[in-house]
């Protein structure tokens, strides 16, 4: 199995955040860069950062472990999907 | 004795000066410190308050030391407080603020840029204290009808003069879902909370070693027990940020905190994303919930990660004060006490009764269900200016002589010396994280935003200890729903806001032609 980029995560949560907006009738942003904070865009609320986190193990097929990321990076787009790629990368 | 709330708050800073009172924004604040400030408000309270105005002043602050110094401060000024949020839509807060009729806010800097618009809807002038800015010029400027204090404004401490105390003297006013659309004010008087502090303090042996998570939003009242439990001890209040809330394992170690407090939810949630990891969290003695249901798998859980730690699940809803009942868990027998996979709310405070009841409010026997009633020295004062809802809920009932208030609760009546077990509500009442949400105020928001009468809120989707949001079902043909939305969050705090709208042209009905929740439940169950 090729290695997952942290490019793959960005796109997986791209759509996932559309997909959310999309179901609450909201606007869908046309990008979702590095800095963008899920949570206080109000993108996800916390459940919905729950619910992200199943979704990501379950679209890349493993379990991860996010104890080890940080509370104040987990919901900002470019320090979560480097934390994703980087905990699939382990063996 | 009756004593005022503040009492215990000065008693510790005398006693501990230099130990630490507050964590918040990362950073420590001494007794003396937090005496000071919270002094020089109460003293600027004090010179400006016409002695007529209701005696409340509001707290617009949210997870920063001017919140809790804030509280303090209004207390001191022989004030209750009524806690505004910034994450709360700001109608919402306005309505809070009109409602509760106060005449002084205290404001943080993380809640300024929401000031104006809630100035905006201020019906009569305000002092508003901004103790987090030197400069308050460009609002004096802005709005003339109100008066503004900064940091250099304030009145000496040395100024402050001990406020008079009577029986009723309120502690805070806090508002909650009300099934009619209207959030209502639950007004505590200092000598409930005082009640339920002496017996807390005593029981979890309180010393100013102590430090006390705080995770409920002041809003909450669940974060009473966290401030004033460790203020009464001088012990401290551990204040994680908005985001640290979702994701608290390290904040528990690093802010090396002995005591927990939160709504089952979150150990729920931190189980789920890995961080109950045994023996993660040794410095934790004690390990309390409350809020809603705590299932047995939560409670086992916490343990394992915390097993230093004592855990106990408390009941109580906020017209009684906090908590009125507990249970101790403990691994060798809860379990076979438990009903439903959820942990007994247990035996009631000391100073509490209980009385449980069928339908005519009479006494059932031993081994039925009914409705909880209490009373008791936590009983709270009612509404807020409204007697015909407090009438309705504090009551007295038929053979008894005294008031007691309808918790909308249904337990079992135990037999011998068994605890009360929780088994839901009688009512549409959801807990959402441990909120209160009556779906009924839901349902009549969506009502006015799609003018559509057939609405019917659901919770939705399930968690172990509760549900995670709501949903509605609405008869009728979609339109704006853009639109909708946006009018219904306009009203309501996020937790509140449905997440989907399913329009369907006929709703699912029972045999009496009523709208069927269960159907619904069962739509979604099946993967709506």
């Amino acid at each position: 199995m090729t290695a997952v980029t942290p490019d793959d995560v960005h796109a997986f949560l791209q759509t996932y955040v559309a997909k959310t907006l999309r179901d609450q009738a909201r606007e869908v942003p046309a990008d979702l860069p590095d800095d963008c904070d899920l949570l206080l865009n109000g993108y996800v609320d916390s459940l919905g950062l729950l619910e992200l986190m199943t979704a990501l193990q379950d679209h890349f097929g493993r379990e991860i472990d996010f104890n080890e990321l940080d509370a104040e990076q987990m919901t900002i787009v470019g320090p979560l999907k480097n934390f994703v790629a980087a905990e699939l990368a382990k063996s | 004795m009756q004593r005022p709330l503040w009492s215990g708050f000065l008693k510790s800073s005398e006693k501990f000066p230099a130990r630490p009172a507050i964590l918040a924004n990362n950073q420590e604040f001494t007794y003396g410190e937090v005496r000071e400030r919270a002094l020089r408000l109460a003293a600027t309270i004090q010179s400006l308050q016409d002695p007529s105005a209701t005696p409340l002043t509001a707290v617009f602050a949210y997870r920063s030391p001017t919140a809790f110094i804030g509280v303090l401060g209004s207390l001191l000024a022989g004030n209750g407080y009524v806690p505004l949020n910034r994450t709360f839509p700001i109608e919402r807060t306005q309505v809070m603020l009109h409602r509760s009729e106060c005449s002084t806010l205290i404001v943080d800097e993380s809640s300024l840029p929401q000031l104006d618009n809630l100035l905006q809807a201020a019906e009569k002038p305000l002092a508003v204290l901004i103790p987090d800015l030197a400069d308050v010029q460009s609002y004096k400027t802005q709005w003339p009808r109100h008066r503004f204090l900064g940091a250099t404004d304030l009145q000496p401490s040395a100024t402050w003069r001990e406020p008079k105390f009577e029986n009723d003297s309120i502690a805070y006013l806090l508002f909650t879902s009300g099934s009619t659309g209207i959030p209502k004010g639950v007004a505590v008087a200092q000598r409930n909370v005082a009640a339920f502090l002496d017996y807390m303090v005593e029981r979890y042996a309180i010393t100013e070693t102590d430090r006390l998570s705080q995770m409920f939003d002041m809003t909450f009242d669940l974060s009473v027990f966290d401030m004033f439990i460790a203020w009464e001890r001088g012990a401290c209040v551990c204040c994680p940020s908005q985001k640290t809330l979702i994701k608290p394992g390290k904040f528990i170690n690093e802010a090396g905190l002995t005591i927990w407090f939160s709504v089952p939810s979150t150990a729920v949630f931190m189980k789920q994303l890995g961080m109950l990891k045994p023996g993660q969290y040794p410095s934790l003695r004690f390990s309390l919930f409350c809020g809603e249901p705590l299932p047995i798998s939560s409670a086992e859980a916490w343990l394992a990660a915390a097993p230093n730690s004592i855990v106990e699940n408390l009941y109580g809803p906020t017209e009684l004060t906090i908590a009125c009942t507990l249970y101790g868990w403990d691994p060798a027998t809860s379990a076979a006490e438990s009903e439903l996979g959820i942990v007994p709310i247990g035996y009631p405070y000391p100073d509490m009764s209980v009385l449980i009841v069928d339908d005519a409010l009479n006494e059932v026997a031993p081994g039925q269900e009914g409705e909880l009633l209490m009373n008791g020295s936590q009983m709270s004062l009612g509404y807020w200016r409204d007697t015909a809802k407090t009438a309705a809920a504090f009551l007295v009932p038929p053979g008894k002589t005294e008031i007691y208030y309808r918790t909308g609760d249904r337990v079992r009546r135990p037999l011998d010396n068994k605890p009360l077990t929780h088994l839901g509500r009688i009512d549409s009442q959801v807990k959402i994280f441990g909120h209160r949400v009556e779906l009924g105020e839901v349902e009549s928001k969506v009502r006015d935003a799609c003018k559509l009468d057939g609405v019917v809120a659901v919770g939705w989707p399930r968690t172990d200890s509760g549900f995670g949001g709501v949903e509605v079902f609405v008869e009728g043909r979609e339109s704006d729903l853009a639109a909708i939305r946006q009018t219904v969050a306009a009203d309501l705090p996020e937790y509140m806001v449905p997440r989907r709208f399913h329009f369907m042209e006929r709703l699912p009905r029972n045999a009496n032609n009523k709208y069927d929740r269960k159907a619904m439940q069962k739509l979604l169950e099946e993967g709506l």
